[in-house]
This record gives C-alpha cells, structure tokens and sequence, in this order.
C-alpha cells in the first residue's frame, strides 16, 4: 500500500540520525521494513521447488532504494557507508528481536535454526547472536568489526570496505576471514 | 584476551592458511613451539574457517528477508516433510506423484505428473471420512463439476474426479503461485493488489452464483495467488461433503456440522463463517459475500474482523461485535473501502450486498478511481517544473510515505492471525493421526460450547439480559454520549458540539435496546477535559461515546470512541469524515455508525428513527443546536432562556415544518415559567408544544410539555395523564418523561405509583429526576427515607430544598434551616427556595429572619416575576391564614405553577383543615 520513498528521504534521515536525531531512526526502521517484506515476498513467490533464483540483484535492488550513496551531503563516501553500515545493523537486529519476540520467547526460533541448518548444509547467521558477538570482537579487535558491520551489516564490497576504513583492500581480506572465523567459532560454541 | 595474544593468534591463523592444509600441522607445530593452549586456539579458529563457508557472505539484509519468508513457509514445508502419505515416484490412477505441495482442511495436495497428457497436475486426495456417503459424494462431484464447466480464469479447473480403490481423489490444473494466506503472511499487501485480489475472487464468485453453485468455505487458504498475478478459486463444492447436517431441521446438530471435529481445525472455519452459518441456517450466495467481506478486511487490516481465543469466542464475535473500522489498522484507507467492507459484512444478510456483482462493480470501480488517482498525481509531479518546484513536492511526498508506512507499521505490530498456517497444519495432521475416538470427544465438546455459547448470545441479542454481573465482557446495555469535543480554537464552534451531541442522542434514544443518557443528564460535560470514565461513572452507565471534531480544510472530521466505563478500554472506535457545510450527513453517518457499534440488528422502525431528518434546511437545525446550546446552558439565567427562544424562532422561520424546534421551544417556554407569569409563558408553551405534534405525533418531548401544560397551567389531569403515559411510550428510555409522570402522580396522591416512576427515572440517570424522587417521598410522607436517599445524592438547590422541608417536619429546625440556605445559595436567588427559607425561619420561630425573607420577596416581585405561591408559603409559616389564603387565592388567579405542590408539600399542613384549603384543592382538581 506504500510507494517506497525516494531515497533522498532515506539519506536526509541518516544525516539526521548520524547528527543525534533519535527520531530519525523512527522514521526509517519502518521504511527497512517494508523493504525487507518485499525482497521476502519474492523468496516466498519465486522459490519453489526447483526454482533458484538470483537474488543478489534483489538485494542490491533494495539497497540502492534505501541509500543514495552518491548524495551531496556526505562529507565522504566513507562517513557514509560508516554511517549506514551501523545503521543498518541497528535496524536489522531490532527486526529480529522484535520478530524472536513476537514468536513468544526464544525457544521457538532456536528450534526454528536448528531446521533450516538440516536443510541447508550451510549456516545462516542469527542475527542477534551475531550481533552480541561482533560487540565481543569489537572489544578485543575493533577494525574487525568494523569491517564485519561494513560488508555484512552495510552490504559493501571488499574495495567499498577498504575505501571507508582507509586500509588497503587485502587487509580487509585478511580481517574479514579471520573475523568470520572467530564470529562462527563463537556462535558454534553457543548452540 | 590481551591484544598481545590475540595478534599472535591472528598472525599464525593467516600464515598457516597461507599453508596448504597438508603442511599446516606441522607450521603450527613450529610456530606454537610447544604453547598447546595457543596451538588450540589457532586450530580453533582454522576449523571454523573451514566450516564457516557462506556463513555472513551475504549480506544481513538478505539474511533477514530469508528468515521472514521462512516463517511464512516453515508450516509448508514441515508439513510436507512429516506427513507425505504418497510418496514422490508412487502412482495413483494415471498420475505420478512429484512431490507433495501441502495439506489443507480438506486433504493433502500434490504435484503429479499426468502420464497420459504429460502435463503437471495437482492432485487432492479426498479424506476418507468425508466420502463414505456416496449420495454427498455424487453431489460434491455435480458441483464441482459445474463450477469447473465455467471456465471461468479465476476458478481452477479440474480434470478429473475420480475414486481409486477406497480414496477419492480430484486432479486439477497445477496452480504455481501460493495460497493467499502465505502470501499476507509474506508481506503487507499494497491497496490496488488488495482491491485486485477481492475483485478476482469476486468475479469467480458471480460467475459461480449466477450457475447456483455457492462456495461456503471462502478463506485465504482456498485463494491462490499465482505468480503472475492471477487468482484462482479453489475447492467449489467441496462444503458440500463437509456440511453433514448443515439441512438438517434442528440447528444443534447443523451447528455440530460445522464446528465438528479438531478446534484446530475449526477455528480457521469459523472466522470466515457468516452469522447465518454460525447459526446453523440455510446458506446462501450472500453467505460467500460474508466471507469475501472477512478475507477483504484481513488483507487491509493484517487482522481479522471477527477474532477470539476460541471458536465459541470467534462465533459470538461474528454474531455480536461489530468489527473495527479499517482506519484503526491503516492510516490510509479510503472511505469507500470502509463503506464495501462494512456493506459486506452486515450481519443481517439482507442488508448486505445482495449479489457479489455488486460487490465486484464496487471493488472494481474502487480501483479505477484510484488508479486514476495515481495517474493525476504521478503527471501533476512530472508536471511540476523547476527544481525548487520539484524538490518540495518530492519531499511532500516523501513525508507523506513514511507517514503512511509508520502508521501501517504501528497497525502491524502485535497482529496475530487467528490461526497462523503452521498452527492449522500442525494440528490438522493430529486429527488425522488421533483418529476417530478423539474426533468424536472433541466433537461433543465443541457442540456443548457451542450451544452454551450460542444461547447466551442469542438472550443478549434479541433482548435486554436479565441482570449480568458486571464483567469485562458485559454487553453495553446504557450509553452517554459526551458534548462533541471540538479540536479547532474556534470558541464559536461550542454551540456544535453540544448541539451535534444533542442531535445525536435524540436518534439514538429510537433504540429500544440501549438506554441512552439524555442531554439533560451530560450536558454538564461540555468543558473538553472530561475524562469520559469518570463521566461515566457518574452517570451510572456501561459505555461512554467520546468523540471529536475536526475541520480540516473544508471538511470536518469526526472521531468516535466508545469506552467501557468498568476499564476504560476503547470498545469501538470510528471515523466519518464529511463536507464542513454538510453536518446533516456528518450526523447521518455518526448516527448510524454508533447504533451498529451498539446493535448489530435494529428494527426496521428503529433504522427509520436513527435516519430521520427533523428538517432537511441546514440553516435551521444549525439555528436549533444554537438554540439548545443556549438552553441547556441557561441554569436558573432567563436571559440565556430568551435568547434560546430567539434561535428556535429563528429555526422555525427557515423551516415552519420544524417539529422538534417547536418541541424545544415549549421545553424553553415551560421553563421560563418559573421566571415570568404562566398566563405568559404556558399558552406559548401550550401552542408550540401542539405546533410540533401536529406535524409530528411522535415526539415524546412534545407529548410531556402538553401533559405538563395540560396539568399545572389547565388543570386537565386526565388529559395530562394520557400525554404523559403517550410520552413514555415514545419513548420508555426517556427518564424525563418517567419524572413528569411521575411527578404528576406524586401531585395526584398516587404516592406508591409515582415512586415506581421515579425510580425508573434515576435510573435512566437524570439528575433532576434524581430530585423528583425526593418529591415523591415527601408527597408519601417518608421524610427519614427522603433524608436517607438526599444523602446519596449528588447536591444541588432542589435536593437541599427538599432534605430541608423533610427535616422542617421532623421538627430538627436546625438541620432543615443549613438545608434551605445551601438550597438558597446554590439556586442563586431562586424565589421559591427564599421562601421555603422563609417558612422554616418562621416554624423554628425565628421570625424576625422569616419577616426579613417576606419583604425581601416582596421587594423583589416589584423587580421581577415573583409566585404569588412563595410569598403565601412564608405566610402559612409565619401562621398568618388569612395573608396566605389570599395570596394563594392570587396564584390560582394567574395559575401559578407551584400549585401543584399544594398537596404534598408539608408546609401547607396547618392549612389543610380549613375548608378554603379543601375549596381550592377543589377547584384546581386535585384529590382532597
């Protein structure tokens, strides 16, 4: 029932966000929401047995609707991408713990891992464990999880990272696969 | 972990990755030199790797939207895996089964492999329970068939019906898309898909019904929504085998039809059921309207209409409640949406949509509008030159979508289906595995609470329960509606709200089943802080209408909420939204929205009532609220009382045909009595009150101003005594026209009667009346009881004027003179509670303050009217007989309205024994 809104809107909110508008972040969770229906409303359509679909295009889709990553207002790409890329993971956790919540406690959702782990043979990170975690690594390693927020959480390529951390692009390499490690080694040990 | 140790972990977890996997062991045997623990950790960290695969490659996002889309399909899919009976490569008749695509309520659904056509088919096998009876079967297959033979794009198609050994099965066209009920778990649907969506079901629908084929089990599950768009009716005729005993003569046994079985399963029935399916009757193609009308409301609301804990609970939500306006749940609905909907889901199936043509045309044309809608704003943007021009109208509408998207997220949260997919599939597969011995307890259990549930409900429809307990779920049974509250500053607009409430009320009283606080009783509400439970409270009823008004432009809008009084919850809230200038259909479109809130059926005389127009001139009504405003607000002011007769006129002279304005004007006339001779003001009121009846004999207002005329000014008793009773029969909620008559019996002698009245009276809630018992005590003598229930009371001038004349008799001069001077204060200067003063001064023997009250009286009445009645009345107290004879002999004269108490007032006691006494009683016609 919503046209999306033009992502102008979506950046003057992250401007406003990253300069203390708490307000702001009100105003573009709902916005990431709709967002996220419709991309899971493709998987829901388009998925049936035997059918794969492409969707890193779908997801690129909705990112270039939700940040305009060329607008004038950022002092630097690198503010911005820092900016949304922490943003992002704010928003995308809440969505997770209000849905582990309106599933009514948590047990539901373990159960719910545990199956789709059977299924697929690979891993699907859990949001909000994973988000307690890179808390963890920043503590220890914080340009690790700078650069986990930065390409998970903010969905920027390996040169993207780099860019906005100012490090060359095997560095980012080198911090990525030793993050993942660490970040799957700790959500193992969890569960 | 010190960072120390962490960089040496890091360096020897790259290098050795720099290793091939072979060499690792023996790098880290050399790089550990021996440190066990940091040769773990590194190994640790190395496994993982290896393990970690595509484990946060992709990004969080997608993550996210995978998890949501697995939710919607977790039930799907679970299913599937546990419960395939058929397994893939198995045959059945010509068909090869692929895989299974799911269980609904009436089977397990695969996809097969038609091996003669080589086409992909879906193939449903008939639960065994539902086709023992070959009669049910043969005509579920006629049906079937016939809807198939439509060929209609919006009715799936089937190839075949057919039995192989014992199981039934039907083969129809494979349907790639999901059902609608996965697809509104998936994502909030977007306004044109919806209108689309229902329009789609609906034509299917016409299209059946025009064959006589009716669905009866229209729900999300049985809509499927293809991938490019298209939707297909499923499972027509199905019911058929379902329905046991839905023609049966008793409706236990149709209602055990169809709440049978698992409540797991029931539950996702009931909540498309229509109240005549509820209920057990014969079904129609409305029927199918009914349930369209939910799945239309639950694809705009992400709820449905009709919710509860249990089926019972859901079947006496759909037979009782109304559902909540759409606008609750979205911000952005359109009236005409909530007006199809609301048509569709009338609980009295004939006033809903009578064909789904009809319904369809509406959907349809709903859709167009706002597609040209769209087209308008889309080219008026593209339209809007300049940059400035086109970075505001941008933003504008920027804000405006998040608007909308936040107030759609706001009505997302908390939404619960009634039954999620996976709820119903889950315990579908128990009642298949349970078996029939289960299947039967829960049968019986489900029947008894639904026929528990089904006699409470139909007493608290059809008639006013006897005495509930007071539970959070009482039905309301009396209503007060608030002054209108007015958001805009503008002070002018107080008249409106008072007015518009007024207007309100006087529809509203029409229904027989709500007792409806008269304006009398809220018009002290007006300031717009109230809290409305504590108006309710006072006003001793069960629900409180809250409402505001809004101009917006040039519209005004108007915002409804009925609070329960016991909680303070909101009951039911709802919108009208109208032209500014057009407040009749402002308080057509409240009006009936309110009396559906209340009164899921009304009469037909009753629907009459709550639309009818007093007049149809604008300027009229408006002069009429103005009127009433002022009248209602005058107290013991004439001046405010002159100026209400002013407004009435004025009505009048635009609209001669005007009854109620009449009726208000002998109201305004009869309280201005008290304030000016009655030879002025009765025959206005006489004359005004006849004007009404001649053009409406309804009016219960009118009938009371006569009785009161025809009683205290002409002393008609009898004729007053039918006006009254005709007043009460108008309308028997009006607590004013208890009190009148009762009144009047208290006057008459009739003291066991008049009690009753003003019993009835105080409980219908007007605070006056509240007095009038009090009257009626003194008339029967019962001065203790009379002190008793004035203590329960809220204080005003008559309560203390009464308490005190009770306490004057009982000889406690003390308590009965602090009475009379709180009644004196408070009436600010009324000239009957002076001399009530007066007269209890001059029994308790204090004279001097009696003569002081006696010349004050009198040097008033050279001011302004002053009842000869009150100036005798001092006199009777002072024992002076023969000045209070003749000023009595006065107010007979000019008919006094006071005379009236002249029997029951205790004051006149020493005078009773005088034959004058008995002449005058005599002449006015009153019992001795």
């Amino acid at each position: 029932m919503t046209p999306v809104a033009p992502t102008h809107e979506v950046t003057q909110l992250l401007i406003d966000w990253s300069n203390g508008n708490k307000a702001a972040l009100d105003k573009l969770m709902p916005l990431v929401d709709a967002e996220l229906h419709r991309l899971a409303h493709h998987y829901m359509r388009r998925e049936n047995p035997g059918h794969t679909l492409q969707t890193t295009a779908l997801v690129n889709e909705a990112y270039l609707r939700l940040v305009d990553q060329t607008h004038a207002h950022w002092k630097n790409r690198a503010h911005f991408f820092a900016i949304a890329a922490q943003l992002m993971r704010r928003i995308l956790v809440d969505h997770a713990r209000s849905r582990q919540y309106a599933k009514r406690g948590g047990g539901a959702r373990k159960m719910l891992l545990e199956e789709t782990m059977m299924v697929s043979p690979e891993r699907r990170a859990d949001l909000i464990e994973l988000d307690e975690a890179l808390n963890q690594l920043a503590a220890i390693d914080p340009r690790k999880a700078e650069v986990v927020e930065l390409r998970f959480f903010g969905g920027l390529s390996v040169e993207e990272t780099a860019e906005a951390l100012a490090i060359s692009a095997v560095t980012v390499m080198r911090d990525w696969r030793m993050a993942k490690a660490w970040l799957y080694n700790e959500l193992s040990n969890e569960t | 972990m010190k960072p120390e140790r962490w960089q040496q972990i890091e360096a020897l977890f790259q290098r050795a990755l720099e290793h091939d996997s072979a060499e690792r062991s023996g790098f880290l045997d050399q790089a550990c030199a021996g440190d066990q623990s940091l040769r773990r950790e590194v190994e640790v960290l190395i496994a993982a790797h290896e393990k970690a695969g595509s484990f946060i490659e992709s990004p969080a996002f997608e993550v996210e939207a995978r998890d949501l889309a697995d939710e919607a399909r977790q039930a799907t899919d679970d299913s599937v895996k546990r419960a395939a009976a058929l397994i893939a490569g198995q045959s059945i008749s010509h068909y090869r089964i692929i895989e299974q695509l799911g269980e609904g309520g009436m089977g397990e659904v695969y996809l097969a492999q038609d091996t003669r056509l080589g086409r992909q088919i879906a193939l449903k096998l008939l639960p065994a329970q539902f086709t023992r009876d070959a009669e049910r079967v043969r005509r579920f297959e006629q049906e079937a068939r016939a809807a198939s033979a439509l060929n209609h794009p919006n009715i799936v198609t089937i190839h075949e019906i057919a039995q192989v050994d014992s199981s039934h099965f039907i083969a129809t066209e494979f349907i790639e898309g999901v059902t609608l009920r996965q697809h509104m778990t998936a994502a909030r649907m977007k306004l044109g898909e919806v209108l689309d969506i229902a329009a789609q079901v609906a034509s299917a629908l016409a299209a059946a019904h025009a064959a006589g084929i009716v669905h009866r089990d229209i729900k999300p599950e049985n809509i499927m929504v293809r991938t490019d768009g298209y939707v297909k009716v499923l499972d027509f005729g199905l019911a058929k085998l379902t329905e046991r005993q839905a023609f049966a003569v008793d409706t236990e046994a149709a209602t055990r039809a169809l709440v049978q079985t698992h409540p797991g399963m029931v539950i996702g029935t009931v909540t498309y059921m229509s109240p005549e399916q509820a209920r057990g009757r014969a079904v129609d193609a409305r029927t199918d309207i009914w349930s369209l009308g939910v799945v239309l409301y639950e694809m705009v609301a992400g709820r449905v209409p009709f919710a509860g804990e249990t089926p019972s609970d859901v079947i006496v939500s759909t037979l009782e409640r109304e559902s909540p306006p759409l606008a609750c749940y979205s911000a952005e609905v359109p009236a005409e949406l909530e007006r199809i909907v609301d048509k569709a889901l009338r609980k009295n199936r004939e006033e809903r949509y009578q064909t789904v043509k009809d319904l369809y045309l509406d959907l349809r044309n709903l859709k167009q509008e706002l597609e040209v809608e769209a087209r308008l704003e889309r080219s008026l943007q593209s339209h809007a030159s300049g940059r400035e021009a086109a970075t505001d109208s941008g933003g504008q509408a920027a804000a405006a979508a998040i608007g909308r998207e936040s107030a759609a997220r706001t009505a997302d949260v908390g939404v619960a289906h009634p039954t999620s997919s996976a709820e119903y599939l889950v315990s579908e597969i128990k009642r298949h595995k349970r078996g029939v011995v289960v299947g039967l307890v829960t049968t019986v259990l489900a029947l008894v609470t639904v026929v528990v549930v089904l006699s409470i409900a139909s007493h608290s429809w059809i008639s006013r329960p006897p005495k509930q307990p007071e539970t959070s779920a009482a039905p309301v049974r009396s209503i007060a509606v608030l002054p209108f509250k007015s958001l805009s500053s503008d002070a002018s607009d107080d008249y409106l709200g008072l007015g518009m409430a007024d207007t309100l009320i006087t529809r509203l009283s029409s229904m027989n089943q709500i007792v409806v606080r008269q304006t009398s009783a809220v018009r002290k509400f007006i300031s717009p802080d109230q809290d409305p439970v504590a108006a309710g409270r006072e006003l001793k009823v069960d629900a409180v209408l809250e409402t505001s008004m809004q101009r917006v432009g040039d519209r005004i809008r108007v915002n409804l909420r009925l609070v329960r009084v016991s909680d303070g919850s909101s009951l039911w809230t709802g919108k009208v939204e109208e032209q500014v200038n057009d407040t009749f259909a402002v308080q057509d479109r409240v009006a009936e929205q309110v009396a559906r809130a209340l009164v899921p059926q009304l009469t037909g005389n009753e629907k009459n009532l709550l639309a009818k127009h007093y007049t149809q001139n604008p300027e009229a009504h408006d002069l009429y609220m103005r009127g009433r405003y002022q009248w209602y607000t005058s107290a013991t002011d004439p001046a405010k009382k002159e100026r209400a007769i002013k407004f009435f006129n004025q009505a009048i002279e635009k609209d001669p045909d005007f009854a109620l304005a009449y009726s208000a004007l002998a109201d305004t006339y009869m309280d201005l009595a008290s304030d000016a001779p009655p030879t002025e003001t009765m025959p206005k009121a006489k004359e005004a009150a006849l004007k009404a009846l001649r053009i409406d004999d309804t009016l219960s207002d009118s009938h009371r101003s006569l009785g009161i005329v025809k009683a205290y000014y002409e002393w008609d008793w009898a004729g007053a005594e039918q006006e009254f009773k005709r007043a009460i029969d108008l309308n028997p909620n009006s607590p004013e026209a208890h009190s009148a008559y009762g009144r009047y019996l208290t006057v008459t002698g009739r003291n066991v009667e008049a009690l009753a009245e003003m019993k009835r009276s105080q409980e219908l809630g007007d605070p006056p009346s509240a007095t009038g018992l009090l009257f009626a005590l003194a008339g029967a003598h019962q001065y203790d009881r009379l002190i008793e229930e004035g203590r329960k009371m809220e204080p005003n001038a008559y309560l203390h004027s009464w308490m005190g004349v009770a306490y004057s008799e009982k000889g406690m001069h003390a308590e009965a003179i602090a009475e009379l001077q709180k009644a004196a204060s408070l009436s600010r200067g009324a000239t009957l509670m002076k001399a009530q003063l007066g007269h209890a001064y001059a029994v308790a023997g204090r004279r001097a303050e009696a003569e002081n009250s006696l010349s004050e009286l009198k040097a008033l009445a050279g001011q302004r009217y002053v009842s000869p009645y009150d100036i005798a009345l001092i006199y009777v107290g002072l024992g002076d007989k023969e000045q209070a004879f003749a000023w009595l002999e006065k107010a007979y004269q000019e008919r006094a309205r006071r005379l009236w108490a002249l029997k029951v007032n205790p004051s006149w006691d020493s005078l009773r024994s005088d034959s004058r006494f008995a002449d005058l009683l005599r002449r006015i016609g009153l019992p001795q």
